[in-house]
């Protein structure tokens, strides 16, 4: 891992970052760094602030104040096609796929726009990326199912599409927004193994929200835990275990059931 | 060769033979047929590639239709060189109320299409000096050896195919596919690096531009230009066509301009009051019988289907 202090180095950064709905500070001051091959997960109780903060870092939200880096350069504000152009990829919450195109047109549709050949209007796609995007589903193990519409795929194959269209865009960095939601057990194990394969085959960085502590403590390298809107400790995933104030906080929400 | 490739190829022949067997009057019927299915097609890139429904492609078939009848009226322009205007007056006037439309989504996309389309209505109704307002424009014929039913069908068929062709690679294109990844899921398209109202706005361009040269085709055809080819109840013709023939498909609108066409002159001639209501019975029953239209019934794409009904 390159110097975790130097900002030039860092894959995200971002300074001072807060939103607020009506009266509610969702995101209140959030500094986060993000250093190249960082598997980072973003955890804390339910209204923490973990959506919303994805939802500023991806485009789909604008914050109120705060500045956010993306690979050196200042990305505040920018529209989500355009960050994803800057080589960031994302999953979302809720399954976000093309439902009535095929696995394979999915990808192909990706990598097409990746390669910025989507206003060509004459030549025919079919064949365009193919092979590429076969590869990519046999990486995420879905080449049987690749002919298939991918609406009608079980829901973990559909989550490992939404990975798969993520990766064709060539990330440098990847966000997943609870990767594993609504997966049975199994699946998300298998899914996390997934991620974590991908990245340390190509050491993509990746940032996660998460809700299942067993996946957090599997996966990440590091981990920051929001609470409140605010950052209330990042480290690795021992000396975040060990901290008082995390049990405190998800003991109180426990408690609080 | 391919099933549908041999279709094709024996309906080009069928078309190209008519003029030996069928009387005038069914050349016209097939002329028409073919620009009402052009501009049904064209609709169709919006509708059924990208999931816009625009209330207001009358205004793109009316701009292609008087850009090419004041040119040959006002400026003494020939046929030949008048048509061409059509497709990029209509192209110039989607790319203009288009960088509004794309803006919005759903209601308010159709809502908005609507109201240019009554605007372009309205300042052809009332601009009398140079469109004739009410009167329409009078004696827009094509040169003397286009004038036949059969030439002028030919012209037609010609133009309207090789229109088709190039709105059919667009559907196959890269484009269209990023078209149809707008359609299933803007937010996703979106976080694949699409610029969304961009592509709209070149697809809504290209559907104006087919439009309004469909628009120029009836101009020469139908002699004369009047406003209501700007009406809202005209922008409704390609949106029935397109339901009727399969919208889901790119050779549907084509299909159902046949059916529309051939129906309306069958009841028509019978019981020209009662259009309407058979019009609107047809409708309904395709809606709910056959969601597909009419080329759900020469099957495939099943699962399609289901995935729309299901959403």
């Amino acid at each position: 891992m390159a110097d975790p202090t130097d900002p030039q180095e860092l894959v995200l950064q971002t300074i001072g970052l807060r939103k607020h709905f009506g009266g509610v500070l969702a995101v209140n001051g959030v500094d986060l760094s993000v250093a190249p091959g960082d598997v980072r997960a973003i955890i804390g109780p339910n209204g923490a602030g973990k959506t919303t903060l994805f939802n500023l870092l991806t485009g789909d939200l604008t914050h109120d104040s705060g500045r956010i880096y993306f690979a050196g350069e200042e990305v505040s504000g920018l529209p989500p096609h355009q960050l994803c152009r800057r080589g960031m990829g994302r999953t979302f919450q809720i399954t976000s796929i093309f439902r009535r195109l095929s696995a394979l047109e999915n990808v192909q549709t990706a990598f097409l726009s990746h390669h910025r050949r989507h206003y060509n209007i004459l030549t025919p796609a079919r064949r365009l990326y193919r092979d590429d995007a076969f590869a990519l589903l046999e990486r995420v193990g879905l080449q049987e199912q690749a002919r298939k519409p991918s609406g009608i795929l079980p829901h973990g194959d559909q989550r490992r599409l939404e990975l798969a269209i993520a990766l064709a865009s060539g990330p440098r960095l990847l966000l997943l927004d609870e990767p594993t939601a609504g997966m049975a057990p199994r699946e998300r194990h298998e899914i996390m193994a997934l991620v974590a394969r991908i990245t340390s085959d190509t050491g993509l960085t990746v940032v996660f929200t998460e809700h299942d502590m067993d996946v957090v403590f599997a996966v990440a390298r590091r981990i920051t835990v929001l609470h409140q809107g605010s950052v209330l400790t990042e480290g690795s995933p021992a000396a975040v275990r060990a901290n008082p104030d995390v049990r405190r906080v998800y003991l109180g929400q426990l408690t609080s059931c | 060769m391919t099933a549908s490739a041999r279709a094709l190829g024996l309906l080009a022949v069928v078309l190209a033979l008519a003029p030996l067997a069928l009387p005038p009057f069914f050349l016209q019927l097939l002329t028409e047929i073919a620009i009402v299915g052009l501009f049904a097609t064209a609709f169709n890139l919006l509708m059924g590639f990208g999931g816009m429904v625009s209330f207001g492609h009358a205004a793109y078939f009316a701009l292609g239709a008087y850009a090419a009848a004041l040119l040959v009226k006002r400026a003494g322009v020939p046929m030949l060189l008048a048509l061409p205007a059509a497709p990029l007056a209509a192209a110039a006037g989607a790319l203009l109320f288009g960088f509004f439309i794309v803006r919005l989504t759903h209601t308010y996309f159709a809502m908005l299409s609507l109201a240019f389309a009554q605007i372009v209505f309205t300042v052809i109704f009332k601009w009398k000096s140079l469109t004739g307002g009410d009167d329409g424009l009078l004696d827009v014929w094509p040169p003397a050896m286009l004038k036949s039913p059969a030439a002028y069908y030919y012209f037609t068929l010609a133009t309207v195919a090789l229109s088709l062709f190039v709105l059919h690679s667009v559907s196959e294109s890269p484009f269209g596919y990023a078209l149809r990844s707008v359609r299933e899921n803007p937010r996703r398209a979106r976080f694949i690096g699409i610029n969304v109202r961009r592509l709209q706005l070149l697809a809504f361009v290209i559907s104006g531009a087919f439009s309004g040269l469909a628009g120029g085709l009836f101009a020469f055809y139908n002699g004369s230009v009047f406003p209501d080819f700007a009406y809202f109840t005209k922008s409704f013709e390609p949106l029935v066509v397109a339901l009727l023939g399969g919208a889901q498909s790119f050779f549907g609108p084509l299909a159902g301009a046949f059916g529309f066409k051939i129906l309306e002159w069958l009841v028509s001639r019978q019981w020209p009051v009662y259009w309407p209501l058979f019009l609107g019975t047809i409708v309904v029953l395709v809606i709910v019988a056959l969601p597909q239209g009419f080329v759900g019934l020469a099957g495939g794409q099943g699962w399609r289907t289901r995935l729309i009904r299901k959403s």
